[in-house]
């Protein structure tokens, strides 16, 4: 229950992070609230950790009328209790909120959660959900990613080995958005064994509904969307069985039931407001 | 390496590795053994300290991370007020026992009294879910927590400015675009996972049936011997920043009537070890081509993680059950052996089965 033994080093900057992560068998340490268990329990033995909490552009927050922009480094903790401006009409704090406990949030961060990419993780479903943008940063300068292009698979994203994550961007939802999450576990704090999320937003003709912790990439459901969009909450409830079965064919009929329960009790939430 | 921290107001420099965690510091370097370890993993909440004013869990952070932080353990409270009503509440309500969680339980409990003051029970709990207690069924603990947050107000927030407007990104799509389709349709709840291939179903089972170049198909993983149906070899892993490499020993049995064959074995990478069978089976295809089935199963126990949830195989056998096929396609096809990569199908397997055995 002891990390293997390993090199640590402190970067400055991303520019030297990315530097050091060139060099070979070196993993970005974020909060650690997800490569320090992995560590302990050997399941990860990197021979070089760099260490990017000091990493001030990682905490930057930038947007204009249309997007946000929030770098890797902020804490579940920190979106959780507003410290970061709210652009998303309350959703991401009530997400963060739910996300393992507050000793772990106060620790892990957005980046670190989007880079292990568990498929069960509240940020990659919900980013996903909002089709938002990862800017990724190499030794070539910057690529951005469109969320559902950056997460392949189980733990498995678009980043190259010498990359990071440095920020996301996501849409500032218009006042007259309502969304719906919902996260089934059987124990506060634990990863979801299913998620559902359904975000509308009239102003900016965004309709969005999305399964996940399907254990894979997450999977939106563009036709329980367009219902939501064109005929409202019921009628996005009404497709949902089919839509789900359709897509998630190779889920037992259980694990199935239960993004449906998941996905139909989220858009219950957005009609409720 | 050297690292300098204030802990319960004093200024300490420690001569510590990278991989000591902090609660190991606390504990046998500042002799601070107030401090619990439960789980090592982050979920059981013993050995909750508060680092630069907020309760993080001393086992899934390095010491080295701490540099200049200010850490107050369960042995620095003795002059704070909120501690020591919650103390005298824990008294007069019961809510320990053995007293193992108490030292976590207490420092959670607090940051709960100051930060949101007084809550619903239902808050509380949800707020107290990362503390876990053996003895007392939680009763007392709420109650204890809930008498000395009666009447408070939370705390007042942080907050940061808003940075220039930057320049527009583009916007996101109005609707959404198509989702990506599944690999397979089907429903059925076992787990087998198909791929197609352009060789015949005959020179894709010749190719299946002769293991050492079975091996070389799958990147990562290296054949020692091969002793009638006894194999021995070894498999890396490496999966997000999982990454191990098993030693293990198994059976084979082929089958060349069916085209089918079937491989059962046992591994181990240092503590853990894992347990499964791996079936494939060369079906006609279209076109001349053949269909490559591989099925799984495994067998599993052990502890908590954070990493194994059974349905996660089926991702990964899914991606990893394409590569291979590809890479087999190349082989028949009499092309150059495929490049070195890390994750091989089998090796993913194993994996997969080592995460099952340290996992739930
Ligand atoms: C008990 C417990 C319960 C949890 N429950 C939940 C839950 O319910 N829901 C949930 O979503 N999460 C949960 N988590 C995980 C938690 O959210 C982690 O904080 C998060 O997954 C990882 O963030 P981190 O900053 O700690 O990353 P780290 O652990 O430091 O890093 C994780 C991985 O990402 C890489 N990485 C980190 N940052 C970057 C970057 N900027 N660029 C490139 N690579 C990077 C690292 O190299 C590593 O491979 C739980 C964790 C614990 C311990
Ligand atoms: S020992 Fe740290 S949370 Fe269990
Ligand atoms: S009092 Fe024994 S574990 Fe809580």
């Amino acid at each position: 229950m002891k990390a293997a033994a390993f090199d640590y080093r402190s970067a400055e900057s991303v520019a030297q992070a990315v530097a050091l992560l060139a060099e070979g068998d070196t993993r970005v340490l974020a909060g650690g609230q997800s490569l320090g268990p992995s560590m302990n329990l050997r399941l990860a033995r990197p021979q070089r950790l760099v260490d990017v909490k000091r990493v001030a552009s990682l905490r930057a927050v930038a947007a204009d009328d249309a997007v946000c922009s929030l770098g890797a480094g902020w804490t579940h903790a920190e979106i959780e209790d507003g410290v970061v401006p709210d652009f998303s009409c309350g959703l991401m704090a009530r997400i963060a909120q739910g996300i393992a406990y507050r000793a772990v949030r106060n620790r892990g961060t957005l980046g670190g959660s989007l880079a292990h990419a568990d498929p069960a993780a509240d940020w990659v479903n919900t980013v996903v959900a909002l089709a938002g943008t990862l800017v990724v940063e190499g030794p070539g300068g910057q690529r951005r990613i469109a969320a559902a292009d950056f997460v392949r698979g189980a733990f498995t994203t678009a980043l190259q080995g010498n990359e990071m994550l440095v920020a996301v961007e996501l849409p500032r939802l218009g006042q007259k958005s309502r969304w719906g999450y919902h996260k089934l576990c059987r124990k506060t704090g634990e990863f979801a064994k299913a998620i559902g999320i359904a975000v509308l937003d009239p102003g900016r003709g965004l309709a969005r509904v999305l399964a996940g912790a399907v254990e894979a990439a997450p999977v939106p459901l563009p036709l329980a969307a367009k219902q939501l969009w064109e005929a409202g909450p019921a009628a996005a409830i009404a497709v949902l069985d089919d839509e789900v079965a359709a897509r998630l064919a190779d889920l037992a009929p259980a694990e199935r039931m239960l993004r449906v329960v998941a996905v139909r009790r989220a858009i219950e939430a957005l009609a409720e407001g | 390496m050297q690292v300098s921290l204030t802990v319960n107001g004093q200024r300490r420099d420690l001569l510590v590795q990278p991989r000591m965690h902090l609660a190991d510091a606390l504990r046998e370097v500042l002799n601070l053994t107030g401090t619990h370890l439960g789980c090592e993993q982050g979920v059981c909440g013993a050995c909750t300290v508060l680092v630069d004013g907020v309760p993080q869990r001393s086992c899934i952070t390095y010491a080295v991370d701490c540099a200049d932080a200010v850490v107050t353990t369960i042995e620095g409270f003795d002059a704070d007020p909120t501690m020591t009503a919650l103390r005298e509440a824990f008294s007069a309500h019961h809510a320990l026992q053995c007293g193992f969680c108490t030292p976590g339980m207490l420092v959670t409990a607090r940051d709960v009294v100051l930060r949101l003051g007084e809550v619903t029970e239902a808050r509380l709990r949800e707020e107290l879910a990362g503390n876990i207690c053996r003895c007392t069924g939680y009763v007392g603990i709420v109650d204890a927590v809930a008498a000395v947050a009666k009447g408070r107000q939370p705390e007042a927030r942080r907050e940061v400015r808003l940075a220039e407007p930057r320049q527009a990104a583009p916007l996101v799509e109005a609707m959404p675009r198509e989702a990506p389709r599944l690999a397979r349709p089907g429903g059925a709840a076992m787990l087998e996972e198909r791929v197609a291939l352009t060789a015949t179903p005959d020179a894709a089972w010749a190719a299946l049936a002769d293991l050492r170049r079975v091996a070389e198909c799958l990147p990562g993983a290296q054949l020692d011997s091969v002793d009638g149906e006894h194999v021995t070899g070894r498999v890396g892993v490496a999966l997000g920043p999982i990454k191990a490499s098993f030693a293990g020993a198994g059976t084979v049995a082929l089958e060349a009537a069916t085209r089918s064959g079937k491989l059962s074995g046992r591994g181990r990478d240092g503590a853990s070890s894992a347990e499964g069978e791996v079936g494939w089976q060369v079906l006609p295809g279209d076109a001349g081509g053949s269909v490559l089935s591989v099925q799984l199963s495994w067998r599993l126990t052990g502890p908590l993680a954070q990493f194994g949830r059974a349905a996660l195989v089926r991702d990964l056998v899914r991606r990893l059950a394409q590569e291979f096929a590809a890479n087999l396609d190349a082989m028949v096809a009499g092309q150059a052996p495929p490049p070195a990569r890390q994750l091989g199908l089998f090796a993913l397997l194993w994996s997969v089965l080592r995460a099952k055995v340290l996992g739930r």
